[in-house]
């Protein structure tokens, strides 16, 4: 509940004025719904009465015929408006959440990150954020609002009908719905939470079906991961089915309290007409007005099967906000180039063994080194480290004479960029791939940064930067792709460059060429890369290697 | 597949259903014909039911009225669930059998949160429609009956509305199916961001890859505020329509009642419990159209949902052989043939060596990219079947009823593995019982899984995010050693690996061929190629491909 509220207080902070006068449209709704189903009942009653006892030329026909009708079409223009009002602020209130939680999430370590399935976090920025408009349009707003009318015609009926009638009425249905509302909502909850939570189940375990359908297949696994996967569907719509039937079973216990409020009104009101207290006319004002005020709890109804749902993507959404952006706040001067390494040690989470253990080295200003050792032996999780993606157990990072930690970020990644192994490029030109690293960047420079990594020729043949690649880059061979991915790199002109196996999948000749355009771009850059082919090894100045257990110090090796 | 076939599966269930909705909604006649009576009898002193039995009988018919329209919904839902179920189980059982490659987030996608949007077409519209029906021409009779001209002013509003609502309909269609391609490319375009975020920290281009979200995101508002306004839009028409009708009624009524209108009602004076009757009876004419046109777009939604299965229906699938299940190892000797095999994977026709693999051969498969030699080694698993020819495996025809248990022998190494998503131990024993500490040793595996941040218990990344290329691969062998097959099928199990792993990677292979184990390799690596005891080269389309028999090591 507190998860909800918290927000609901967000939603509100962001979109108050709108809010607010959604809220007052929708009480307004309620109250000309009640006041003009009183003044009708009332009227024709009257009308009756007047007409039978002669006086039909003297009875007043305009004045309520006119508050009739400004009752009727003022309730659909508020309820217009209070709809349009509500949903545009929840909208707007939504956008700026799910960009705050974007933010979030592209704050979150590089451990996460790199772990990061897509399908999850696609549906806490998505679904979840969707779940979430249910807080203020079916459940906070309809609540106060609902609940002031109920007092509202609570003290209508009183001063104009009776107070027995009024209090009838209002313990009535706010004593039923309080009930009948509060239980459905903790029955529900928890059908929900499971809901959710076999709909995720059932959603990654589809994606992993089709994926992993080979493997699976191979290994005769492939059958019962589908069935697994049906028998995830049947909870949940066990699930679905028990929260449809709460709200199912709420929907009746709601209609039959408006039922009999309502015929306890018509007795009522029936009994102080026949005893003379009460003329027809008012007597049957209360009756009518129960009428109308069974749209005050109606609605309550989906909301209180669908709060579990709220709940959960409330928690997940607030808990995502709530983590702390810790920026550095560092020096903002310009790194120099050169990246000294002492005594290096860093161990993954509770793993067993460390990663690296002890690692020294110096890479100087226009000095290019070639990190070496088997896979496992730590080469990509130094570069790691020395571009400020994962934090060491131990031992000091020093970038221009400074803590790696010191600068601030802006700085820090102005002067220091790592293409990593696995990168991504994203659907869009060539060109808007490389202004992502340099916006200002004329096309002259996206042609020399291109040049630098041999792939001009290529770009050239297959339509120019403004080539139009598919999602995920897709119109680029994979050591085209890495190209593009190294090219966009440079145009950071960093003072130190992290290369993790720059030349993987290019031919002996390109690779070369390509390493040798990285350095005539960058040419007073400091440049370490990962490296196990012997064109890399052979270009470097110097090679540092790691070996594979307890990685130790490592003397330069080769010239 | 029509929407109509769609829910045909449970169509008794959702007409029995609308039926008994209808029926409730035919019972508020009854209360209103109660409650006028009783009122009318207030003003006229006339003789009429008791204040007590007035309430009772208005509140027994309410409570009828409430529990049949319980009773619909839970028809409705059941009726519901079943056609959702029934359509997602075929999706899932259609995936289960194909080895078609489908794009697994809009598989899931169309499985999940898309066939649920049938569930309000199914659960609103279809009663919406049974009571558009039947109420207001019951309500139309009963007005006439007490008034021709109450019944005239109903009869003559009442169409206007179904007209209307086609009208708006058309403009709400357009601007739902807009809104709803925006949040699909919304989802894509956040989709490759989310897997870009390294990169783009790096970059230092969050603040503006975040403000180009943020526009897009502010788009997909603006359209489904566009959707909204034009739905609020007609149902505020709607209710207008509603209100001046009632409001003719009323007029006609009090004016009526008062004298003062002395035609309408058959000849004699309205009285004031037919006035008070027509006056209840009045708003639920309109009530059944203005529920169907509320429905309106759950009926569009469902129509897309249905165009989509329908599309994904017509696709053919490529059919797996088997089930890929379990089942007991295929007895006989580890022998591969084939004969004649010929394959049509889309762009051009492959036709294979007839190739004979003897029981503990290694065999290296070269040949240029696009040859053909990851889908030799599908057909060879019975992941997909070739268009001519026969393949046999340990003396059986690869079919239908041999493949799971010839898979059952078999090891896989693939070249691009996909990490379910459950813990690493999962991802290589797949549930099954056996020595993992010896499979990860032979893998060279054991000190990579210590570096985890949680060991065994990891969760990677879909592709092996958290591991480097090399890593992952190695797991993959760990993963078919652990199977403990006699045969193995690798492809390009040394890509991408430096020569150390590399080396590890082969003296895994060499030692699973030592023990006897049959090995065939799809490779570009001569190195590796050299170390297997025959090379078949395959050559590109068209040209016969020809078998090379190399040397016997």
């Amino acid at each position: 509940m507190r998860a909800i509220w918290h927000i609901f207080r967000l939603i509100l902070a962001d979109q108050r004025a709108a809010l607010l006068r959604g809220a007052a449209l929708s009480l307004a709704v309620l109250v000309a719904g009640v006041a003009l189903l009183g003044l009708s009942g009332w009227f024709v009653t009257a009308a009756a009465a007047a007409g039978l006892a002669g006086l039909g030329a003297i009875f007043d026909v305009f004045r309520p015929a006119a508050m009739v009708r400004f009752l009727a079409l003022g309730r659909t223009a508020a309820r217009y408006g209070e709809r349009l009002f509500t949903h545009d602020a929840t909208l707007h209130a939504l956008t700026s959440i799910r960009i705050r939680l974007l933010e979030a999430t592209a704050a979150a370590p590089h451990e996460v990150l790199a772990r990061l399935r897509g399908p999850q976090a696609l549906n806490r920025l998505m679904a979840d954020v969707d779940a979430l408009d249910g807080v203020p349009l079916r459940l906070v707003l309809p609540l106060a609002a609902g609940l002031t009318a109920q007092f509202a015609a609570f003290a209508m009926l009183w001063w104009l009908v009776d107070p027995r009638v009024a209090l009838w009425i209002a313990t009535g249905f706010l004593a039923a719905s309080a009930v009948i509302l509060t239980r459905s909502a903790r029955q529900a909850a928890r059908a929900s939470r499971n809901e959710e939570a076999s709909a995720q189940a059932f959603r990654s375990g589809v994606i992993d079906l089709i994926r992993a359908r080979a493997d699976l297949a191979v290994y005769g696994r492939l059958a019962r991961q589908g069935e697994s996967v049906l028998a995830i569907d049947r909870a949940r719509q066990r699930d679905r089915a028990s929260i449809d039937r709460i709200e199912r079973r709420a929907g009746l216990w709601l209609s039959l309290t408006g039922t009999v409020v309502a015929a306890g009104a018509l007795t009522l009101g029936m009994q102080l007409a026949q005893s003379g207290t009460l003329s027809p006319a008012l007597a049957a004002i209360g009756f009518f007005a129960s009428l109308a005020l069974m749209e005050t709890v109606a609605p309550l109804r989906r909301a209180m099967a669908e709060m579990g749902r709220m709940h959960v993507a409330a928690r997940r959404v607030g808990g995502t906000l709530a983590v702390r952006q810790d920026t550095i706040a560092g020096s903002d001067g310009a790194p120099a180039a050169d990246l000294r390494i002492e005594n290096l040690r860093f161990r993954r989470g509770q793993a067993v063994r460390p990663v690296l253990d002890g690692v020294s080295l110096d890479v100087g200003k226009g000095e290019s080194v070639a990190l070496t050792g088997p896979s496992g032996s730590g080469k990509s999780t130094l570069l790691l480290l020395a571009a400020r993606l994962l934090t060491p157990d131990d031992g000091r990072l020093l970038l221009g004479g400074k803590p790696l930690g010191a600068w601030d970020e802006t700085a820090l990644r102005a002067a220091v960029m790592l293409v990593p192994q696995r990168s991504a490029l994203m659907a869009g030109t060539v060109a808007d791939a490389l202004r992502l690293a340099d916006p200002d960047a004329d096309d002259a420079t996206l042609w020399r940064a291109l040049d630098a990594v041999a792939l001009e020729g290529v770009i050239t043949a297959k339509g120019g930067l403004g080539l139009a690649l598919g999602p995920g880059g897709s119109g680029l061979s994979g050591g085209e792709a890495r190209r593009l991915v190294l090219a966009r790199g440079l145009l950071r002109r960093p003072n130190l460059l992290l290369l993790d196996e720059p030349t993987e999948g290019l031919d002996a000749d390109t690779a070369l060429k390509v390493l040798r355009g990285v350095r005539a771009f960058l040419p007073t850059a400091a440049i370490l890369t990962a490296s196990h082919r012997k064109t890399e090894t052979l270009w470097a100045d110097r090679v540092v290697a790691l070996d594979r257990r307890p990685a130790r110090a490592c003397a330069p090796a080769g010239n | 597949m029509s929407l109509k076939e769609l829910v045909a599966g449970a169509g008794t269930g959702i007409r029995r259903a609308s039926w008994v909705s209808a029926l409730a909604s035919l019972i508020w006649p009854l209360q209103a014909g109660v409650v006028a009576l009783a009122i009318a009898s207030l003003v006229t002193g006339e003789p009429g039911p008791g204040a007590l039995l007035a309430g009772a009988s208005f509140a027994l018919l309410g409570a009828a009225r409430a529990i049949l329209n319980h009773r619909a919904e839970a028809m409705l839902f059941d009726a519901a669930t079943h056609v959702v179920t029934t359509a997602r189980e075929d999706i899932v059982r259609r995936e289960m059998r194909t080895t078609r490659a489908a794009s697994a987030a809009a598989t899931a996608s169309l499985a999940t949160e898309k066939l649920d949007m049938l569930v309000p077409y199914i659960t609103r519209y279809a009663p919406a429609r049974a009571r558009v029906m039947t109420v207001p021409f019951a309500i139309l009779a009963l007005a006439f009956w007490q008034s021709w001209a109450v019944g005239l002013v109903l009869l003559v509003t009442g169409p206007l509305i179904p007209v209307f609502m086609a009208l708006v309909g058309i403009a709400a269609k357009d601007a739902s199916r807009r809104q709803l391609a925006d949040v699909g490319s919304l989802n894509d375009l956040l989709m490759e961001r989310l897997s870009a975020l390294v990169d783009i920290r790096l970059l230092d281009a969050g603040p503006s890859v975040i403000a180009g979200f943020a526009d897009r995101a502010d788009g997909l508002r603006a359209k489904t505020m566009n959707v909204l306004r034009i739905a609020f839009l007609s149902s505020t028409v709607l209710e207008l329509f509603a209100a001046i009708g009632v409001a003719m009624v009323a007029v006609y009524v009090g004016f009526a009642l008062l004298g003062a209108l002395g035609f309408g009602s058959w000849g004699t004076q309205l009285s004031p419990a037919a006035g008070l009757f027509l006056l209840l009876l009045a708003p639920d004419y309109y009530q059944p159209l203005r529920d169907l046109s509320a429905a309106w777009h759950d009926k569009a939604s469902a129509l897309a949902v249905a165009g989509e299965l329908a599309a994904a229906r017509a696709e053919t699938p490529a059919p797996l052989l088997g089930r890929g299940g379990d089942a007991a190892p295929l007895p006989g000797e580890a022998v591969i043939t084939l004969k004649g095999v010929t394959v049509d994977p889309g762009n051009h026709p492959i036709r294979y060596p007839d190739i004979t693999i003897r029981s503990g051969e290694s065999v290296a498969l070269m040949g240029p990219s696009g040859a053909g030699k990851t889908t030799l080694l599908r057909l060879i698993a019975g992941l997909c079947s070739p268009e001519a020819g026969e393949i046999t495996v340990a003396g059986h025809r690869l079919d239908d009823t041999t493949a799971d248990a010839w898979r059952a022998r078999l090891g896989w190494m693939p070249q691009a593995p996909h990490f379910l998503n459950a813990s690493l131990a999962r991802n290589i024993t797949f549930g099954q019982d056996g020595d993992l500490e010896r499979a990860l040793r032979s893998a060279a595996v054991d000190t990579v899984v210590d570096a985890l941040p949680a060991g065994l218990q990891t969760r990677l990344g879909e592709t092996g995010g958290g591991l480097s290329g090399g890593e992952a691969r190695r797991i993959t062998l760990a993963r078919a050693i652990f199977a403990g097959p006699d045969i193995l099928l690798a492809d390009e199990p040394t890509a991408d690996l430096d020569a150390a792993t590399a080396e590890a990677v082969m003296a895994g292979l060499d030692a699973f061929s030592r023990r006897g184990g049959t090995l065939l390799i799809a490779t570009h690596d001569p190195v590796l190629a050299a170390r297997m005891q025959r090379t078949v080269e395959i050559s590109p389309a068209r040209q016969a491909a020809r078998a090379m028999i190399g040397s016997d090591a």
